[in-house]
């Protein structure tokens, strides 16, 4: 398909993305977006660096593989360096979403089911704002290298998402509904989750309490399970940070026990959803990886680079947030494997703790931190009166030996709003999600 | 009908840093052209990438319309205004060049550190253009250094950061403050006191301002949504704090000195809060209208999105003292990487801190354990304000400094 110059390795990566996105704010349309992106982006590798071109002008790839060449210096043995040898060159046809693929849905079609949910929403005197959004995302790529690699495959999501104020008495709350499926249809039946989470945080703003700082035992919820995981181990598996780090390599080695006997994770891209990733954004096939098997860390995540200069295993972790920026080590769906008790078993041993339901967002570093949003004290074994919390923080490698109880349900869940962050590229699709679990000695202010 | 042309080109060099060694060089150019058309009180817009084909853009945007975006409001019209910010700061080849010596000093000065991430030259033009005289265009070119530092010995992922943006560009000050901050994060130092204590925050940080910010938005005022609903024209924070937003040059960094709805403020400011008294909420012009507020020029918009109303380019009044005069002989906590932190629904503030140091208002003098800081949103503008400084006294940026509640983590 293209000329790939002499001795360089290069690779195009092609990206054709259908959006739309529907907004409604307190019953009048504010957005009503269709929208179609084609772009490339381009990699020459001549052993020593990396050099990379976006461009948006898809006609020209050519002459643009061609103007990129020439910042590079030719290396006749290209093909024999590690990294090199690590790009798999897959080809073929992957296209999952034939079927029941979203482009087929007509605009009215989205603008009505999103009005189906408005009687719920609107007319309650507690809400003084709220937003109604339907968003589609429906991406092909194709991968070419000149190891020989002719990929093509999609992945596509659709999702529904609410967001309201409240103000009840001076009493506030923002907070939300979001459901993202890669079936339309799966959207047609949330009427009821929906009106129940409202009745919630109707009640929740009315009642909620501060909260008085100090160490609790907390239960955090699938959703607050999935952040944790995604922020305080998920990245810090990212292979990137530990390429030529003797002292990570040290403390991250494979074989350390570095959790709880009954801690598992997993990093996966084959689960559908909005970190589906049946091909990386290097065309390395996508992999079930365990992070943490058994309290015992198993495995990091790689792109080919990483992979070769740790003498690991590409894991089909590579991926950019879309054409504008080059593939760095990313997750997919990352989450806590289930475990054997009820979350009822799970709140019946806390003397005085804390359940948190929904979170509003969460970071990671050596601290990792969740701010929650709708959260409950649990007091002798039984959830009791609502609490209002700003932040709830431990430290990641002690809260991982902290973890004494997981549920047997699982909740893997996906995002159409926002993402992942990591340096300069967000918002990154990525899935998450978990059991709930049961986490002593947690900071909470 | 009117039509209206809102174009946005991004070109960039970005070298990527691993190991304190050049990883990889990026070259972008994008544009991004967005077509209005206002008929009727409604908007249709359309967009695309690359090169356009204007009729068909044309014709989308009028198949938008149909869709019925109200849209009741008059255009920005005859005004034809051009800023150009941008001057020139290296040839592709020199900024690569001189990436590559930066990093050779660092590493001989700093053989305990290794230096990540990238420093590029971004440069934008943003041009907003209509049939009834509006032509607005901004032109700006930014270096911005994103250095995250690692302590070889260190298990983070990373310890410390080097960040900064700037229209020019000066080793000798870059590396200055790198010096400063990793000589100070080499001396670990404790706490002088637990409790209230001033606490100083990088006048770019929007951490503190974020309640104040989200609760000054004119929809949720307009709405009753806000919890300061009742409260415009009212006094509620300390005499010394006044907010305003601004698209003062020396203020402006990624955006325009025009919203995206092409409304300009007087002297490219609009004052919401003064002297404690909160005077209005910020507003574009659906908000303003709707709810018969003063229209602050603060619409945001994607390229082929309809304007709606976000924060933009807030900015603390000087106290017209420095750093070291505010702080009054006493020592500050300097908030270096606060990950994390929020404000609950009632105003009550809390955040880790992850890297703090010790200050003296001139210099940081060391590395403070781990932290945790907490207020209240009323106390932290009101009798627990202290001011933001004149001068760039932490590490090249002004400050803005509260007493608030440190503890160890």
């Amino acid at each position: 398909m293209f000329n790939f110059p002499k001795n360089l390795y290069t690779d195009v990566r092609l990206e054709n993305v259908f959006t739309s996105e529907i907004t409604y704010e307190n019953g009048e349309l504010r957005q009503n977006l269709k929208r179609n992106l084609k772009g490339g982006f381009i990699r020459i590798f001549d052993g020593q660096r990396w050099y990379y071109s976006s461009t948006t002008d898809v006609d020209n790839i050519q002459e643009e593989i061609n103007k990129l060449a020439l910042m590079a210096k030719e290396n006749e043995n290209i093909m024999d360096d590690p990294v090199v040898k690590n790009f798999q060159v897959n080809k073929g046809e992957f296209l999952h979403f034939n079927e029941n693929d979203i482009l087929k849905i007509s605009q009215e079609e989205k603008l009505d089911l999103l009005k189906s949910y408005f009687p719920i929403i609107e007319n309650k005197k507690e809400i003084k704002i709220w937003r109604a959004i339907y968003v589609d995302r429906k991406t092909t790529k194709e991968f070419y290298s000149s190891k020989g690699a002719d990929l093509k495959f999609d992945y596509q999501t659709c999702a529904l998402a609410f967001r309201y104020s409240l103000n009840i008495e001076g009493k506030t709350l923002n907070n939300g509904y979001d459901k993202t499926f890669t079936d339309f249809n799966e959207l047609k039946s949330l009427h009821k989750g929906l009106k129940k989470n409202l009745v919630r945080d109707i009640e929740f703003t009315k009642s909620a309490k501060p909260i008085t700082p100090g160490k609790y035992t907390v239960i955090l919820s699938p959703v607050a399970t999935g952040v944790f995981t995604h922020e305080s181990f998920g990245h810090k598996s990212e292979a990137d940070f530990m390429i030529g780090d003797e002292t990570m390599m040290k403390e991250w080695a494979i074989g350390k026990k570095v959790g709880a006997d009954n801690l598992s994770i997993v990093d996966r891209g084959d689960v559908f959803g909005s970190g589906f990733v049946p091909f990386d954004d290097e065309g390395t096939k996508s992999n079930k990886t365990y992070l943490i098997k058994d309290g015992i860390l198993t495995g990091r995540l790689h792109s080919c680079v990483t992979a070769e200069s740790l003498e690991e295993n590409p894991t089909g972790n590579a991926r950019a947030i879309n054409f504008e920026f080059e593939p760095i080590v990313r997750m997919t769906t990352t989450y806590i494997e289930a475990g054997d008790k009820t979350k009822e078993e799970l709140i019946s041993g806390v003397k005085e703790g804390i359940l948190v339901e929904e979170i509003s967002h969460g970071s990671g570093m050596s601290t990792f931190t969740i701010a929650p949003s709708i959260s409950y004290m649990i007091r002798d074994g039984k959830v009791a009166e609502p609490v209002n919390i700003s932040v709830i923080s431990g430290n990641v490698m002690e809260t991982l030996y902290e973890i004494d109880g997981i549920s047997k349900e699982i909740e893997l869940l996906s995002f159409s709003l926002g993402g992942c962050g990591k340096l300069e590229q967000y918002p990154l699709p990525v899935g998450m999600g978990g059991p709930y679990i049961r986490v002593n000695n947690i900071t909470v202010q | 009908m009117v039509k209206e042309k809102y174009i946005k080109r991004f070109k960039e060099i970005s070298v990527n840093i691993v190991q304190t060694e050049i990883q990889s060089v990026r070259r972008k150019d994008i544009t991004k052209t967005g077509l209005r058309i206002y008929e009727n009180g409604y908007i249709g817009v359309a967009g695309a990438v690359g090169k356009i084909d204007e009729t068909e853009l044309e014709k989308r945007a009028v198949e938008n319309l149909n869709l019925k975006i109200p849209y009741p409001y008059e255009p920005s019209s005859n005004h034809i205004e051009e800023v150009d910010y941008s001057k020139e700061i290296f040839s592709d080849e020199a900024f690569v060049n001189e990436v590559e010596e930066l990093l050779n000093i660092l590493k001989v000065e700093f053989k305990d550190f290794i230096f990540s991430n990238h420093i590029s030259i971004r440069e934008t033009e943003t041009k907003l253009i209509n049939n009834i005289g509006l032509n607005l265009t901004h032109r700006d070119k930014m270096m911005e250094t994103q250095l995250i530092i690692k302590e070889k010995s260190s298990v983070n992922v990373f310890d410390s950061m080097a960040l900064s943006i700037d229209r020019q560009y000066n080793r000798e000050s870059l590396l200055n403050n790198i010096r400063e901050s990793l000589i100070a994060y080499r001396n670990k130092v404790k706490l002088p006191v637990e409790g209230k204590q001033p606490v100083v925050f990088m006048a770019v940080d929007m951490l503190p301002l974020r309640k104040i910010l989200e609760e000054l938005d004119g929809y949720k005022v307009g709405t009753g949504a806000s919890l300061f609903k009742d409260f415009i024209g009212k006094k509620k924070f300390n005499e010394g704090f006044t907010l305003y937003q601004s698209s003062q040059k020396e203020d402006l960094t990624e955006s325009e000195f025009f919203d995206a709805e092409g409304v300009i403020n007087k002297d490219y400011k609009y004052t919401l809060i003064e002297k404690g008294k909160i005077l209005a909420p910020y507003t574009d012009k659906k908000t303003a209208s709707q709810f018969n507020l003063p229209l602050t020029g603060s619409a945001s918009a994607e390229y082929d999105k309809v304007p709606s109303l976000s924060a933009r380019n807030f900015k603390v009044a000087s106290s017209n003292k420095t750093l070291k005069e505010l702080l009054n002989g006493q020592l500050g906590v300097a908030v270096f990487v606060a990950s994390g932190g929020d404000f609950t629904a009632e105003g009550v503030f809390g955040t880790p801190v992850q890297l703090a140091f010790l200050t003296d208002g001139e210099k940081l003098i060391g590395r403070l354990p781990e932290l945790t800081i907490s207020g209240e949103l009323y106390s932290m503008f009101g009798d627990d304000f202290i001011g933001r400084s004149e001068d760039k006294a932490f590490l090249g940026e002004n400050a803005v400094a509260f007493n608030l509640n440190v503890n160890y983590i």
